[in-house]
């Protein structure tokens, strides 16, 4: 299938081509933005993102593991300490708190890993290009080969600068 | 598959691979990478000096045992302990920066992010070196950690130091996290601009970044849930650190403002460092354009509200020991004052409360050489704070049988020297590698600014 890449100056001028592009049924659009932009991601997909999944996760587990070690630990090997009991919650809340917070930024750091699609690698995708990490914006349509015009020029109707053709 | 009959406009038209023409704020945000200034070569060289005299100190003082330090009956916290608590409460200002600034959407904080973000990581590095230095037996320090082990023993969950160990690796961990997921972005602009090694390494650690919505959607969501989770955070480990003192008795430490007192003395130390770092950095590299007037105004007002807080904390300690009624707790502040250790009190006041008071001029606000030489004062002032704090509490408490006073040996001021080259050295291979501006947040409001034109 034809891909088309096509270049863009402004975040507003990617969004109308994006829906545009949408509103006639290309649905393989991918952007490449040099900086965020939400309303550009919006367009591409409007769900919100599954990172959110996974803070809650590690937060839950965090605070679970925090006060089981805790007072397992305790209890495991008594001490009486300044008379308080063995398993005593109040002080234990701040070790809850900061495996919390701990675990919920480790799994927050592996959902965007993991959602992002980030690994180590050194061929990247053939439509990307380093412009995109300059001030431009790129708007890559995979189309069948009989509607490649049509993309074309509603891409450039959208006031896209350039728009090319990359054969995947 | 045979490629369709390609329409006329699109048929002329090669791949766009070619950078045409680079974008200015990547080439003046990347420039500081490119080459190497005399500069930044004579300090990376003073640091790596102060970090090997650091290490044989180190040596030393592991050799012979911890007696090469000054510690006398009875204050056994003395510098080491001053300086984790300093470069402590240093790193809070990135976190705070970048966390709570953020979820209050003052995007002013872009062009400072990553300096303060780097010096906080490199702040909290020096400081989890000293709590081991301290214990004088580096080998023995895994007995904090709660680990299964055959004498069937745990630690002390009811313990402050522990709370302490917990919150410290915790706070390296995230900031660590908040620190890198920033950098991708700004990484893979610069390995789309290198060759040969650097590309290869800047390749690996920016993870094949290549800013396509799904990833700027999980980067902005990530770094939201960051700030939400990093801002309790920066607010809770300089409390613990505050405990490791207050949840103690000795006169002087056992009080409970000691949480607030010292997150607010935390800000206001750490955004002096931010000043001292961001001064020079701005200067030697040319990023006038980048961080202005406006930035070091936003920072003046920031230190000039916490020098406050601290003032009035100040005030507040002495005010409470004289409402308490406890001899012990008015005599040891009375000898804060007018004791042996006057002198450090008075510089802390100084330092922290007095100087800072010229910021509430406009024209000070944006005068650069006053705003550096007021950040290296409250660096010296909030260093003294700590000094006061342990020194003059531990070495007069209840019994005047039992006093005793603490000075500093060479051997301590060795190692002191060395957090500052420590830290140093981290920081100048920092910028010669990363970009020192977080890039892309530049540009989201470069962009945006050209695109909705002066209506904005």
């Amino acid at each position: 299938m034809p891909t088309l890449v096509s270049i863009f100056d402004r975040p507003q001028d990617v969004v109308s081509a994006v829906k545009k592009l949408k509103g006639r049924g290309f649905d393989r659009v991918e952007t490449y933005s040099p900086a965020p932009f939400e309303e550009i991601d919006e367009a591409v997909d409007p769900k919100p993102s599954r990172v959110r999944l996974f803070t809650l996760i590690g937060g839950l587990t965090g605070v679970f593991t925090g006060f089981f070690i805790q007072i397992w630990m305790s209890l495991d090997w008594p001490v009486k300490i300044a008379g308080k009991p063995f398993a005593s919650i109040p002080p234990y809340v701040i070790i809850g708190f900061e495996l919390t917070i701990l675990f919920g930024g480790i799994l927050t750091f592996l959902g965007l890993l993991i959602v992002g699609k980030l690994y180590p690698r050194f061929e990247l995708d053939p439509a990307y290009s380093p412009r995109f990490s300059g001030e431009e914006f790129g708007v890559v349509v995979t189309c069948r080969d009989r509607d490649v015009s049509e993309v074309d020029a509603l891409l450039r109707s959208n006031s896209a600068k350039e728009v090319s053709l990359v054969d995947a | 598959m045979t490629p369709p009959p390609p329409a006329t406009a699109v048929a002329d038209l090669g791949r766009p691979t070619s950078v045409v023409q680079d974008s200015k704020i990547n080439r003046d945000i990347l420039n500081p990478t490119r080459y190497v200034s005399w500069q930044w070569g004579a300090m990376l060289l003073l640091a790596v000096i102060g970090v090997v005299q650091g290490f044989a100190t180190l040596a030393y003082q592991t050799y012979v045992g911890l007696g090469v330090a000054g510690y006398q009956a009875p204050v056994f916290w003395g510098v080491y302990i001053i300086t984790f608590v300093f470069w402590i409460g240093i790193g809070h200002a990135g976190t705070l920066i970048s966390a709570i600034l953020f979820l209050f959407r003052a995007k002013w904080r872009n062009a400072i992010n990553r300096g303060a973000e780097a010096m906080t990581i490199f702040a909290v590095l020096t400081a989890a070196l000293f709590p081991l230095i301290h214990i004088g037996r580096l080998w023995k320090f895994y007995f904090l950690i709660p680990y299964p082990n055959q004498r069937g023993l745990w630690v002390n969950f009811k313990s402050p130091l522990l709370w302490d160990v917990f919150a410290v690796n915790t706070y390296l961990t995230v900031s660590l996290i908040f620190f890198f997921v920033g950098l991708i972005p700004d990484i893979a602009i610069a390995r789309d601009r290198s060759t040969g090694v650097k590309k290869f390494v800047y390749s690996l650690l920016s993870l094949g970044w290549q800013g396509s919505s799904g990833q700027w959607k999980a980067h902005n969501r990530t770094v939201l849930h960051l700030s939400g989770l990093a801002t309790p955070l920066v607010l809770s480990v300089h409390s613990v650190v505050s405990w490791d003192f207050a949840m103690s008795i000795i006169p002087g430490w056992h009080a409970t403002i000691f949480a607030p007192y010292f997150v607010a003395g935390a800000i206001f130390g750490g955004f002096a460092m931010v000043l001292t770092v961001m001064i020079p950095v701005r200067r030697i590299f040319g990023l006038e354009a980048y961080i202005t007037d406006y930035h070091f105004e936003n920072m003046s007002r920031f230190i000039l509200f916490t020098s406050w807080i601290v003032g009035y904390a100040y005030a507040i300690e002495y005010f409470i020991a004289w409402y308490s009624g406890v001899e012990a707790e008015q005599t040891s502040f009375w000898l804060r004052a007018f004791g042996p250790y006057w002198i450090s009190t008075w510089i802390m006041i100084f330092c922290n409360c007095i100087a800072p008071q010229v910021l509430w001029f406009q024209k000070l606000r944006t005068h650069i050489p006053t705003l550096f030489v007021l950040s290296v004062l409250i660096n010296i002032g909030m260093w003294f704070e700590r000094y006061v704090i342990i020194i003059t509490s531990l070495s007069r408490d209840f019994i005047p049988g039992a006093w005793g006073l603490y000075i500093p040996s060479p051997v301590e001021l060795s190692v002191l020297v060395f957090s500052f080259c420590w830290f140093s050295m981290f920081f100048l291979l920092f910028i010669k590698f990363f970009p020192i501006i977080a890039i892309a947040e530049i540009k989201e409001l470069a962009i945006h600014e050209k695109a909705h034109g002066e209506g904005h």
